[in-house]
């Protein structure tokens, strides 16, 4: 969810990345401002009703977006000591959890400016822990450390079910209710239902633009390499209701058409071969990641995380919604749905293999690959490869292991051409 | 025409000189890993045993962990594929290849060309690797080449409960100043690999026959306790530790011929 990630760029950035970096750093400037002015200012798990804020106009910022990208800036290391050093957590815990909780007791000090971008201090946080229960121990920490409230919105698990059971969408939306009745109380601002309704709908015009966006990526060659689309992430997960966000995604979608015609891409090799990624990226390694994949011409084309924030209901109703953040996220689903969901995008995107990050971090994303390979093997007959790494923590990495793992699916993906080719 | 495959891993180089991709002309191993003399001295070594010079190799193919750092290679290519066209030829039959080298475990399946179809490798943590049994055999004061028939000579195995190298030294230690057989704590050593490895080559699923390659497919103990913990039959070559090498010198030699 970082933004501005991976290797310095050569080229200029194309207009849709400078939008990006404006809208980031306005949004940042804007919730900084709103502190100064004495009002409230929220953090919120990545995949939170965030319309009801927008309507609301109050500014929230996204403590996982924000460790990815002091992370891919190499800034994260000293967050990460601090947290098991002076705060005494366990390294065992999720990277971002230990970076954020480092930087949110670091921020008391008014003169530590270290990390990068920073975030004011929070005065309530909004909690949904339909991506892992480890959010909640998170937040409770923060909550307890900092003095402030959580609202907390309690999202079942869709293990037996491809969608949410109708007793647990009624049950998410009881609470997304509640939670505006909350809201209103805590800011004192009223909720006006009219705008409510305007966010929803350019909240689900910006996720079916970014769709549409991605999907333009089932091309061979590919207009994009499929690392770009990280840079871009950070619009739905910060900004998903605003319209700056369609600006910038109908900007970037002309870039990818235009790529199209002139038959370009901004994968900076020959794409020989089309991997699905698996998993969170390694934010400070992506600069590796990419230039070994681009050493051994492998573009990775399409990637699950990256879809992830695709929160798709319908404007006006509440069902819906709450559906909708009962299952955006793939760690509430069960390895089959989601081995069946990653199968369909292999063959869609044409893929030759599948490149699996085991993130020492995100069990709850790293588990399924293991059963999930063989699923995926079955169904699609591509060849699945596992690395080690770690979406924070820069120790877990290893590039010689990288490198020979990456190489080892191209080599049976190589053979694998030939021999289809005669 | 002579090829050569040398497979420079983390613990010891091995070289290989295949004449016409079919028959081996010289091998040679050098104790000595990557980031040493030990590349240079295996060259060296495996052309003195029958005289040759380097000239007379039409293509050098290098693999291993120091693949990227041998200056005179013609081509590289991973460990993966050198070790599954090693296996190959010297096992034409074998459908699973478990390799256990200085710091990787990887399990393989290869096809009856000895082309890779899927693989596994370890975690980045050396529990069950070459590099543990290394470390283990200082503490217990022993050769790491002898801890094979140590280990056969067992009554009881002890058990050692910590995969982690660092925790698993400790145990070690604890159960030798318990005056334990030293026979049993090599036994219950080489238990501790063996789980480790046949969980991985269960992840990968096992398809008869099976073959070990790296030099820990020497140490008869593992060997015979892998065999009990996958329920299977394992070959082992007497070049096991040369699969690698043997792999890169059968490429090195294809890639003349494409
Ligand atoms: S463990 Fe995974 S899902 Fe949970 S907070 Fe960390 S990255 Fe997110």
């Amino acid at each position: 969810m970082g933004e501005q990630v991976g290797q310095k760029p050569k080229r200029e950035l194309p207009r849709s990345r400078v939008l990006v970096a404006e809208q980031t750093a306005k949004i940042y400037r804007d919730a900084f401002a709103a502190k100064a002015r004495g009002e409230k200012v929220g953090w919120s798990t990545a995949i939170f009703p965030q319309e009801i804020c927008e309507t609301l106009d109050i500014p929230v910022l996204y403590p996982e977006n924000n460790a990815a990208s002091i992370s891919a800036k190499h800034l994260g290391g000293e967050l990460i000591e601090h947290a098991e050093g002076a705060m005494q957590y366990p390294s065992r815990i999720c990277s971002y959890a230990r970076l954020n909780m480092a930087l949110a007791d670091k921020i008391q000090d008014p003169a530590y400016s270290k990390a990068d971008p920073l975030m004011p201090s929070p005065d309530f946080l909004l909690l949904a822990n339909n991506s892992c229960t480890q959010l909640m121990k998170w937040y409770e920490c923060l909550s307890r450390d900092l003095g402030i409230p959580i609202f907390f919105i309690d999202c079942l698990f869709n293990y037996y079910e491809e969608k949410p059971a109708k007793h647990k969408i009624t049950y998410i939306r009881k609470q997304i209710e509640k939670y505006i009745w909350d809201m209103e109380a805590f800011s004192g601002k009223k909720f006006d239902w009219d705008k409510f309704l305007e966010v929803q709908k350019r909240s689900q015009i910006n996720s079916k633009l970014f769709d549409e966006i991605i999907r333009l990526n089932m091309r061979t060659p590919a207009p994009m390499s499929g690392f770009d689309f990280f840079n871009y992430m950070s619009c739905l997960v910060l900004a998903r209701g605003k319209e700056s966000t369609t600006v910038i995604f109908e900007q970037l979608k002309k870039e990818v058409e235009e790529h199209i015609a002139n038959n370009t891409t901004t994968f900076p090799s020959e794409e020989k071969y089309r991997v699905h990624w698996e998993g969170i990226a390694c934010w400070p390694n992506l600069g590796h990641n990419l230039k070994t994949l681009k050493n051994y011409n492998v573009n990775a084309v399409i990637n699950g995380y990256v879809t992830a924030w695709n929160v798709d209901y319908e404007p006006g109703d509440l069902d819906s919604m709450a559906s909708a953040y009962a299952s955006s996220s793939t760690n509430s689903l069960s390895t089959n749905t989601i081995m069946n969901m990653r199968a369909d995008t292999i063959e869609n995107y044409n893929c030759d293999g599948m490149l699996c990050h085991v993130n020492r971090s995100c069990k709850m994303m790293t588990f399924h690959i293991f059963v999930g390979r063989h699923i995926i093997e079955e169904r699609t007959g591509v060849p699945c490869a596992n690395f080690d790494g770690d979406q924070s923590d820069e120790r877990i990495y290893s590039e010689a292991q990288f490198e020979t793992r990456l190489q080892g699916l191209v080599e049976i993906m190589q053979h694998r051409k030939e021999a289809n080719h005669g | 025409m002579f090829t050569l495959g040398i497979d420079i891993g983390s613990t010891a180089c091995k070289a290989v000189i295949l004449q016409d991709g079919a028959r081996v002309e010289a091998r040679a191993v050098v104790p000595l890993g990557t980031g040493t003399s030990g590349a240079g001295d295996v060259l060296q070594k495996v052309l003195a045993v029958k005289n040759r010079q380097i000239e007379d190799m039409e293509r050098i193919l290098v693999t291993g962990y120091g693949r990227f750092t041998f200056a005179g290679a013609d081509s590289q290519k991973s460990e993966l594929s050198c070790h599954a066209r090693g296996v190959n030829f010297l096992f034409p039959s074998v459908r699973t290849i478990i390799d256990i080298g200085g710091q990787d475990i990887k399990a393989m399946r290869v096809n009856a060309k000895g082309f890779l179809e899927n693989f596994v490798m370890n975690d980045k943590c050396a529990a069950g690797t070459g590099k543990f049994l290394d470390v283990m055999a200082r503490i217990i004061n022993v050769k790491v080449n002898d801890l094979g028939e140590i280990g056969l000579k067992a009554t009881e195995e002890v058990n050692i409960s910590n995969t982690c190298t660092v925790f698993a030294e400790s145990e070690v230690i604890s159960k030798l100043s318990a005056a334990v057989r030293i026979e049993d704590l090599v036994a219950g050593i080489h238990r501790s690999v063996a789980k480790r490895v046949a969980s991985l080559a269960f992840r990968n699923g096992i398809v008869p026959e099976v073959a070990m390659s790296g030099g820990v497919a020497l140490n008869k103990g593992v060997v015979a306790l892998l065999e009990e913990e996958i329920k299977r039959n394992i070959l082992v070559h007497e070049d096991c530790q040369l699969a690698g090498a043997l792999g890169a010198a059968v490429l090195a030699y294809e890639e003349l011929h494409k």
